[in-house]
């Protein structure tokens, strides 16, 4: 077993990942094109649900275990069976962990399509209500439709890592999860920094002159949503591939909406590094609180979770109240350097 | 059994009609969607849980302390956080933020109550309902007549502040053009105040009638909140007229859709209540985003006579 203190650290840095991954699609449509996507949480539970639901049955069907079990009804024996099925089968156990990360992307894009269609056209306060109330339907539906992900009770999702074993297992899941993460950062850096990133910063910090240059603002804005779905899609997967369940309850508007705004607006909203930085001390205070939650709990008279809640409701309203901008504010956008611009008309002047 | 569950709907669309009214009233003066609303309502929960179950006295004595509870909520939500931010020039989606993170704030605050009530004076304060404390009209409850007068003759005094009085007439024209109107010498803080703390007062007034008949719980209000903006916005979200409207017709649709539903398809159709105000809100939002008080009626009733 390993020590407390390394399993504090492996779990902190397991939901920094996620957490990160979510900030910084949010940070790509709030941050960056102006979006309020108050309905993260769907996109994050439509990841969770497509890793609950797809690769348990796909491996259920492809090892051709026992046909006479119902796949939500004896779920955890399924599950069980395949997980040591998968222990001996490395290519399959990792082509089924990426394959249900992309199915994941896929669901969230379509996700963030339907959920921005009847308001993409409309003032962003009318986008905002829309995303909100619309991210309640999916874990509605999860928590009643038990053929999705067995309703109330949730199901378990078969382990892709099971093949390392031991101590290492958790290790390697993490350190696996903190490199998409840092794929993703470095995705959506490369996004920023092209000609679209431009377009996206001309959109939110003027609608009328960017219709004006001829960019159709709907358009942009729905494209925006879509891959920050597909991203939070992910950041869910990731999760339900971590806690080895998907549980519909789970997934609530506090956790994986409200979480993440806060996050981007006290690291900085536009400024990547800056939201890197608040989800950073956000999971950190987090999961300080749950660890140190016996410490507090005999001398409150209520449960410490609605002390974590209000914590975050209080910091999100003083960061916007007194520093608006963030720990580290939004950069300058880069420019060509003087000397180079120099060299291009001392070029053209010589022809 | 089709009788109760009439009175229930209409029950239910009285006191989401006292919401949108109040969500729409904050809107038109402010513009800021205000996402703490359903909150309001809940804190009214809860003082009609204390009322009762603490202090044990009739559960419509709440009905002259939740008004003052909720409006003081919605009046220190613009004063303290709101209109400061405004003042520095915050964009519309900071002061939705600042909306969301306060209904945070009161639902901890609500949450932690409810285990304060549970663990000091053992009261269940969770998933409960005060059926039991209404009274009696012959054999019938007196929640449903009690929430329609009531309802109704809210309405008519707003109606009747809007149009009939000096302040009504100097909020109707804020409303119209704040900077103008301000030329003139109202006072537009004071208005913008004030149609806050109608709007809270509101909001706790349908909470504290609420668990009589639906149940209660610290997240009512949030989850409650997709309901109440699908009324203002079917409404029109800039018309107090239309959020009476689409209040009516939202609660109608919420409760007794879901019942017909139920008959006819089984009983799983009912925990997909929350569905149903979504599907009228993307309907709106698709056809008539200016709600049903934008469509020039007229036109359209005389298109159809000409036709025939």
């Amino acid at each position: 077993m390993l020590p407390v203190e390394i399993i504090f650290l492996i779990d902190l840095l397991a939901s920094f990942s996620v957490y990160l991954i979510i900030s910084l699609s949010l940070n790509l449509e709030f941050g960056y094109t102006g979006v309020p996507n108050f309905g993260k949480v769907l996109a994050v539970a439509g990841g969770a649900f497509v890793v609950g639901s797809i690769p348990g049955r796909l491996l259920f069907n492809l090892m051709q275990i026992n046909g006479n079990l119902d796949f939500i009804t004896h779920n955890a024996l399924i599950v069980a069976q395949i997980t040591n099925n998968l222990k001996t089968n490395i290519p399959l156990s990792l082509s089924i962990f990426i394959l249900s990360i992309i199915i994941a992307a896929i669901v969230g894009a379509i996700l963030g399509f339907i959920a921005s269609y009847p308001a993409i056209r409309l003032r962003e306060d009318y986008l905002g209500i829309t995303l909100l109330a619309m991210g309640e339907v999916l874990r509605v539906i999860g928590n009643n439709y038990p053929p999705l992900i067995g309703g109330s009770l949730g199901v378990q999702v078969p382990d892709p890592f099971a093949w390392i074993g031991g101590d290492l297992r958790f290790a390697i899941t993490t350190l696996s999860m903190l490199f998409i993460a840092i794929l993703i950062f470095i995705y959506v850096e490369f996004l920023i920094r092209s000609p679209l990133g431009r377009t996206l910063r001309a959109v939110r910090d003027n609608e009328i002159a960017a219709s004006a240059l001829g960019k159709h603002i709907p358009m942009i804005r729905m494209k925006v949503l879509m891959v920050g779905s597909a991203l939070g899609a992910i950041g869910g997967a990731l999760y339900a591939f971590y806690t080895s369940a998907v549980i519909a309850g789970t997934y609530n508007r506090v956790d994986w909406t409200f979480w993440p705004w806060t996050m981007v607006l006290l690291g900085g909203a536009a400024n990547n590094i800056g939201v890197a930085l608040g989800t950073l001390i956000f999971v950190g205070a987090r999961k300080l609180i749950i660890f140190y939650k016996g410490f507090f709990a005999p001398y409150l008279p209520f449960d410490v979770v609605w002390l974590d809640m209000l914590l975050l409701g209080i910091v999100l309203i003083l960061v916007l109240m007194f520093k608006p901008e963030g720990i580290i504010p939004e950069k300058p956008t880069y420019t060509i350097k003087v000397n180079h611009i120099k060299k291009i008309i001392e070029n053209r002047k010589k022809v | 059994m089709i009788d109760i569950i009439l009175r229930d709907a209409i029950t239910f669309a009285n006191l989401l009609t006292l919401l949108s009214i109040g969500l729409s009233l904050t809107y038109m003066t402010t513009k800021i969607p205000n996402f703490a609303h359903g909150s309001f309502a809940t804190l009214g929960i809860y003082i009609a849980l204390t009322i009762t179950e603490l202090w044990k006295l009739n559960i419509y004595t709440s009905l002259l302390i939740a008004p003052f509870f909720g409006g003081l909520a919605a009046l220190s939500l613009y004063k303290f956080i709101l209109k400061p931010l405004m003042n520095k020039g915050a964009s519309l989606v900071s002061l939705m933020i600042a909306t969301l993170a306060f209904d945070l704030v009161l639902l901890s605050f609500l949450n932690i109550y409810a285990d304060y009530l549970t663990k000091t004076f053992k009261i269940k304060s969770r998933v409960f309902n005060l059926r039991g404390y209404d009274l009696k009209i012959g054999e019938y409850s007196a929640i449903f007549p009690i929430s329609l007068i009531l309802s109704i003759s809210l309405i008519i005094i707003l109606h009747l502040l809007l149009t009939k009085t000096k302040f009504g007439i100097s909020m109707r024209a804020t409303i119209e053009n704040p900077s103008l109107a301000s030329v003139m010498g109202i006072n537009t803080d004071l208005v913008y105040s004030t149609s806050w703390f109608i709007a809270g007062s509101l909001a706790g007034i349908a909470g504290c009638l609420l668990p009589i008949r639906f149940i209660g719980n610290p997240d009512t209000g949030t989850t409650m909140i997709a309901s109440i903006f699908a009324a203002s916005i079917v409404g029109g979200l800039l018309n107090i007229y239309g959020a009476i409207l689409g209040g009516y017709l939202i609660g109608l649709t919420e409760v007794l859709g879901t019942n017909y539903l139920a008959m006819w398809f089984g009983s799983w159709i009912i925990p997909y209540r929350p569905i149903i105000p979504l599907i009228a809100m993307v309907i709106t939002l698709l056809l008539a985003p200016k709600g049903l008080s934008s469509i020039n009626w007229y036109k359209i009733i005389k298109k159809f006579g000409s036709e025939k």
